[in-house]
């Protein structure tokens, strides 16, 4: 008890945001833990991926693998960790995972009474929507905080050696990417209200997207792919090329914005489920 | 200034009617209790009181403000405590972190005086809590910031006989300091314990607004009997009505002169049960209606309810006769 003050009530987005990122903090650690544990793994099979003759395996394969997979940029140890483990778990699983988590901020059926209690405090519906989205910051964050000195220090483990800015690049520039997918899951929640089937659009979006990426470059109809988030990050291009797409992270600013005001102006219309 | 007013409050769900041209007032320091089944359409007035679904047409004022007005709502919520039906709180935080965190938007100027008398164990993860403890967890919530209106949908179930009368002692306590309490129920009994008046809510319809020991007397009493001569009871007393005969058990509503029905019981032989209890609601509105209440099939029918079912302000409630 000794640590209540009776405080005078005020800024209540900044306080549901702050409650609710705390909330997240443990499972966001413990997913950083996990991935860092993957990435460690990965990693350690790189010396022996090294050996393979990457042209004769490339030439086995169809001409579309190539394209996705990058296969070629495996033989350093910045494209072999760019396509096992950025491609995979930063520009999908990480993405599919804070945008699943945004899809649950407005709560659906099952939430219902979660949300009532909320739209009963004394706070506008836009800044109750702006303080549950900044609360899946833990989530975006702290994967790109405790992963890249795990990974660091497993490349060196094995006796190479990697560039620490552009290890520093390929994580700072998936804050953006990340938010953009956050805030296509929270579209999806206020204009589903119903929090299962929000998060299945969620996913099913962030999937279409990512597929739309790719096969919009193979199918050579590179305009469709322009609003999926994933054309905006291309860890590869970072730590092969060495290239950081600036301008992708407008982008990236623009799609989290507009999905996050559209959200907005929705939210505030909608009847609570 | 009332502390609710609504007029011709009405929300549809596409063809479903949750509420229907609902108007009432409850001036402040008044304990209002707002009855109905479940599923009357009690916790869709409240939603659209708070601004959770807006109205399909007609409006209303909660503590002045427009509740078609979100920025003027909004203002009004912080004068406002509400406990929802179903407790919705984060599950795996304790009491202390979530009340200290609505503190921090609401304020909490009231919060250990409510904690002696409704005590959930505060340093639990919410998840563990019974029922009874996520309503005084609730009931905790919803009067910290000393609130000028307070909404309570269903504020007893799960508390405990003890805790109940707590409870109802306290809001009979409020009311006096002058909260206004808006309270819905579907248990007439816990009505007529704490409240002023009573709105009756029928199929989204409000049926009638009288002052509880009006629709308590109207209501009258369910009585039961069992005895070895059954014929006699209940037979030829004024004020007995629906009196069933079931083997040795008699049961009849009565809304005569208590002391009449005293002197009947006690004229009989060889009772070997009685009970006297409050009436269930649906019997009070069997009683209210009479035949329409009897053929009512549900909503869509009930035509009897919309029209003046009751000149509830012209007999004055001074008669006085009950408890």
């Amino acid at each position: 008890m000794s640590e209540r003050t009776a405080e005078q009530p005020g800024r209540p987005a900044l306080e549901i945001a702050r409650f609710d990122a705390g909330r997240r903090v443990k499972g966001s650690l413990a997913l950083s833990v996990g991935i860092a544990v993957f990435a460690l793994l990965f990693t350690s099979f790189f010396p022996s991926v090294e050996q393979i003759d990457v042209e004769e395996y490339t030439e086995a394969m169809p001409e579309l693998f190539r394209e996705l997979f990058n296969i070629q940029a495996m033989t350093s140890i910045e494209g072999f960790l760019a396509v096992e483990v950025y491609q995979f778990i930063w520009v999908l699983l990480l993405p599919l995972y804070v945008a699943y988590l945004g899809a649950g901020i407005v709560a659906g059926t099952a939430d219902a009474d979660r949300l009532d209690v909320l739209l009963s405090l004394p706070i506008s519906r836009s800044r109750l929507l702006a303080g549950k989205s900044a609360a899946l910051a833990p989530v975006i964050v702290l994967p790109n905080l405790l992963v890249p000195p795990v990974v660091y220090v497993g490349v060196l483990a094995l006796g190479e050696s990697i560039d620490p800015v552009t290890l520093l690049a390929v994580h700072a520039l998936s804050i953006p990417f990340f938010a953009a997918c956050g805030a296509i899951g929270i579209l999806a929640s206020v204009l589903v209200m119903d929090g299962d089937l929000a998060r299945r659009v969620a996913l099913g979006a962030i999937f279409a997207l990512y597929l739309l990426d790719s096969l919009s470059v193979v199918a050579e109809q590179d305009w469709i792919g322009a609003i999926s988030p994933m054309r905006y990050y291309d860890p590869t291009e970072i730590m092969v090329d060495g290239s950081y797409d600036l301008v992708g992270v407008g982008a990236l600013l623009l799609l989290a914005g507009g999905a996050l005001a559209i959200a907005t102006v929705r939210f505030q219309r909608v009847d609570a489920p | 200034m009332p502390a609710i007013r609504t007029d011709d409050l009405t929300k549809s769900y596409g063809a479903v009617v949750g509420i229907e041209d609902v108007s009432l007032t409850v001036e402040a320091g008044e304990v209002f209790g707002y009855l109905g089944p479940n599923g009357a359409g009690k916790t869709t007035t409240i939603r659209a009181l708070l601004g959770f679904i807006s109205p399909t047409s007609g409006g209303g004022e909660v503590l002045g403000a427009d509740i078609t007005d979100p920025a003027a709502l909004r203002e009004a919520r912080a004068n406002v405590g509400f406990l929802p039906s179903v407790m919705g709180f984060p599950e795996e935080v304790t009491g202390q972190r979530y009340l200290d965190h609505q503190a921090r938007i609401l304020g909490d100027e009231r919060r250990d005086e409510l904690l002696e008398l409704f005590d959930p164990p505060l340093d639990r993860a919410i998840e563990e809590y019974s029922t009874g403890n996520l309503r005084m967890l609730g009931i905790v919530r919803a009067f910290m910031h000393d609130p000028d209106l307070v909404i309570l949908d269903e504020p007893t179930s799960g508390l405990d006989p003890l805790k109940q009368s707590h409870f109802n002692a306290f809001i009979r306590e409020e009311a006096a300091q002058g909260t206004t309490v808006f309270f819905s129920s579907h248990v007439l009994g816990e009505v007529r314990q704490i409240c002023d008046r009573v709105g009756i809510l029928r199929g989204g319809r409000l049926a009638t607004v009288e002052p509880v020991d009006e629709l308590l007397h109207r209501g009258g009493k369910r009585v039961r009997v069992v005895t070895d001569d059954p014929a006699r009871v209940g037979a030829d007393l004024e004020g007995a009505v629906e009196r069933t005969v079931h083997d040795g058990e008699v049961q009849f509503t009565y809304a005569g002169d208590y002391q009449a029905l005293l002197s009947h019981l006690a004229g009989l032989a060889s009772v070997k049960d009685v009970e006297i209890a409050e009436p269930p609601l649906e019997d009070v509105f069997l009683h209210f209606y009479g035949e329409e209440g009897e053929t009512d099939s549900g909503r869509g029918g009930d035509p009897a309810s919309s029209d003046e079912p009751t000149p509830a302000t012209t007999a004055a409630s001074t008669e006085g006769d009950d408890v």
